[in-house]
């Protein structure tokens, strides 16, 4: 494991030992080894290659601390990759909106679209350039990265749904989105429900198990109407009409 | 392995013959299926399932999660797909492994209860039933069947009468006297107790001064309950003459021997599992060593090796 760091977020390389194929949107499940933490935290894939596999995490709790402090060499304990990843067409022209650490989601899918041919623009929103260390720079050299900043330090100035307006939201063929709650909400109301048949969200919701077993994660879901599913199972990705927009704004 | 050990980890509960006294607790691992890529399913002591309902229900809004310090709450809100797709989908699925499996179940009256517990006997695909009392009765304005002794023994007698296979009752923290509900269920007709549910529990986000459950309580588990569930085998052993499962943050082998030390015949892993779901098993190998290394040739031993003074 090998770690770098870039503004808040951290990144974690892991050499995979056996072959490791997983989807854009596919987590792992990582055990953090923090005395009275007892739950393992869920983590979006963040780039996957022959052999290595690397996260991105930014320090909001103990688990996540002791993720960006574990020491060079050290092998973690992960259950993955889990879930149902975005569902990836070739060709096409694609809108890839990334909250915060969404960016990590929106990256590994940003490549595999580029790799389809797909011409890709992500919008990603964070508080401010300091937050990011050099990570836009060094993405915006992989795919065309729009920056929105909430305090105007760089890019566009105000949060990143009203960036993706501003281009233009009609001309795309896909939207793909992940991030919190309250951006998730903005995109879907921004988009209306015609957008909503083109749009792939990443959901984030605390989890237990992981696997499905435990119910522990459930999102909204349209059909059965007041019914759920789990964000770890079948999802964490969710295309826009199969969520129930009425309850996560609730 | 655990097979290729000297010692005896084998247990009889009710007639039924476990391989290791170490199962999975309801709720904790799904109906096994989740878990099967994941490890040997028939390596473990037996399964307990979710919990069955007669109609799909859909659960607690979200929500549903919160960690504690060395704990957890949950509001899951029995979410099932329902008798009809757990028979289906999920019992014929268990039944074709080598795996005693106890079937999780619950209902909103007394009715539902019987119905869902007879259709799950008369298949023949469950060696016996958990029944989880832990849920209001609709029909006498939301009371837990658990809260009162009484209730809660005429639910069993009710029950008992409908099915072919044994019944364990699973006691819950929510009542005043875990040790008075055991002997009347006891008296009712149980053929054994599980124990125990999880405590009910509450957090909240002070920035919003909101609850952190979409369901504002719910049951607490983990480490942080273990000592409560060692103290309440140990009084229900002490009162009744049943099998018990015992289970309440089991974390490692030692809780395992202490919950069995205390009266115990088998233990259940839960929330464990979410850390670890291959944990049973280490924790069945953990107990064949500590056997032993105490010269002890059969598991049955552990069981009630404690004693109070006045015994
Ligand atoms: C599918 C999925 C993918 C994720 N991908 C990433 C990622 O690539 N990078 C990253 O940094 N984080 C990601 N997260 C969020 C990450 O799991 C949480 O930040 C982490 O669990 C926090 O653990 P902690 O012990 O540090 O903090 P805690 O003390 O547990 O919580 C600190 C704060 O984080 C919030 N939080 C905790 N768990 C979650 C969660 N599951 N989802 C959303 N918010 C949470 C809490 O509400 C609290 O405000 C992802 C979550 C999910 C479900
Ligand atoms: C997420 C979760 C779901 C649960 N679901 C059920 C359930 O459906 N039926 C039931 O009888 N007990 C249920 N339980 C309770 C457990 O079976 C067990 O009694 C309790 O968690 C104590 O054990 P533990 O501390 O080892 O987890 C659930 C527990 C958890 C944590
Ligand atoms: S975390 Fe257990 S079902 Fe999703």
């Amino acid at each position: 494991m090998a770690r770098r760091q870039c503004g808040c977020f951290v990144e974690l390389t892991m050499e995979m030992g056996e072959p490791f194929a997983a989807a854009p949107g596919q987590f792992v499940h990582v055990r953090c080894e923090v005395p009275g933490l007892i739950l393992r935290r869920p983590y979006s894939l963040y780039d996957v290659r022959k052999g290595s596999a690397s996260l991105l995490i930014r320090e909001v709790g103990a688990g996540s601390a002791w993720l960006c402090a574990v020491e060079e060499g050290c092998e973690l304990d992960m259950l993955g990759p889990l879930g149902r990843g975005f569902s990836m067409s070739a060709g096409g022209r694609h809108a890839l909106i990334a909250g915060g650490t969404g960016i990590a989601a929106i990256r590994f899918l940003a490549t595999r679209l580029m790799e389809l041919d797909g011409d890709t623009v992500v919008f990603w929103g964070v508080e401010g350039e300091k937050e990011c260390g050099g990570l836009h720079g060094a993405l915006d050299g992989e795919f065309d990265l729009r920056l929105a900043t909430m305090d105007g330090s760089a890019g566009y100035a105000g949060n990143v749904i009203e960036l993706f307006r501003a281009s233009g939201t009609e001309g795309f063929t896909g939207i793909y989105a992940c991030g919190p709650r309250g951006m998730l909400a903005g995109l879907a109301e921004c988009i209306g429900s015609e957008g909503l048949a083109r749009l792939q969200v990443c959901m984030e919701e605390r989890m237990a198990c992981g696997v499905g077993a435990c119910r522990g994660c459930a999102v909204p879901v349209s059909s059965p109407p007041g019914g759920y599913l789990t964000a770890c199972k079948d999802g964490p990705v969710f295309t826009g009409r199969e969520l129930d927009w009425r309850r996560i704004n609730g | 392995m655990a097979e290729d050990k000297r010692v005896d980890l084998g247990i009889e509960l009710s007639g039924i013959r476990l391989r290791n006294p170490v199962l999975v607790c309801s709720g904790t691992y799904g109906n096994g299926r989740e878990y099967a890529e994941w490890l040997e399913l028939e390596a473990l002591g037996g399964l307990m399932t979710k919990s069955v309902t007669l109609a799909p229900c859909p659960g607690n809004a979200p929500p549903r999660l919160w960690e504690t310090p060395s704990g957890m709450l949950n509001s899951i809100g029995l979410e099932n797909a329902g008798l009809e797709r757990f028979l289906a989908d999920e019992l014929t699925w268990l039944s074709h492994l080598d795996l005693p499996v106890w079937v999780n179940v619950a209902g909103f009256s007394p009715e539902e209860y019987v119905e869902v517990a007879g259709e799950i006997s008369r298949t023949g695909l469950a060696a016996a039933l958990e029944l989880n009392i832990s849920c209001p009765n609709v029909k006498r304005g939301g009371i837990h069947f658990s809260h009162d002794a009484h209730e809660a023994a005429a639910l069993v007698e009710l029950v008992k009468a409908e099915i072919e296979i044994p019944l364990y009752v699973k006691l819950t923290p929510r009542c005043t006297d875990i040790a008075h509900t055991a002997a009347m269920v006891a008296a009712a007709g149980a053929d054994g107790i599980s124990m125990i549910n999880t405590f009910p529990a509450m957090a909240v986000d002070i920035e919003t001064a909101s609850p952190r459950l979409g369901n504002v309580t719910g049951g607490l588990s983990g480490p942080a309950i273990h000592p409560i569930a060692v103290r309440m085998v140990w009084e229900v052993a002490r009162a009744v003459d049943l099998p018990i499962i015992g289970m309440g943050g089991i974390w490692t082998w030692k809780d395992a021997v202490e919950m069995m030390m205390v009266g115990s015949d088998a233990v259940a892993v839960g929330t464990l599992n979410f850390a670890d779901p291959a944990a049973p098993l280490g924790i069945v190998d953990g107990i064949a060593a500590f056997l032993e290394r105490k010269g002890m040739d059969s598991v049955t031993e552990l069981v009630d090796m404690v004693r109070g003074e006045d015994e």
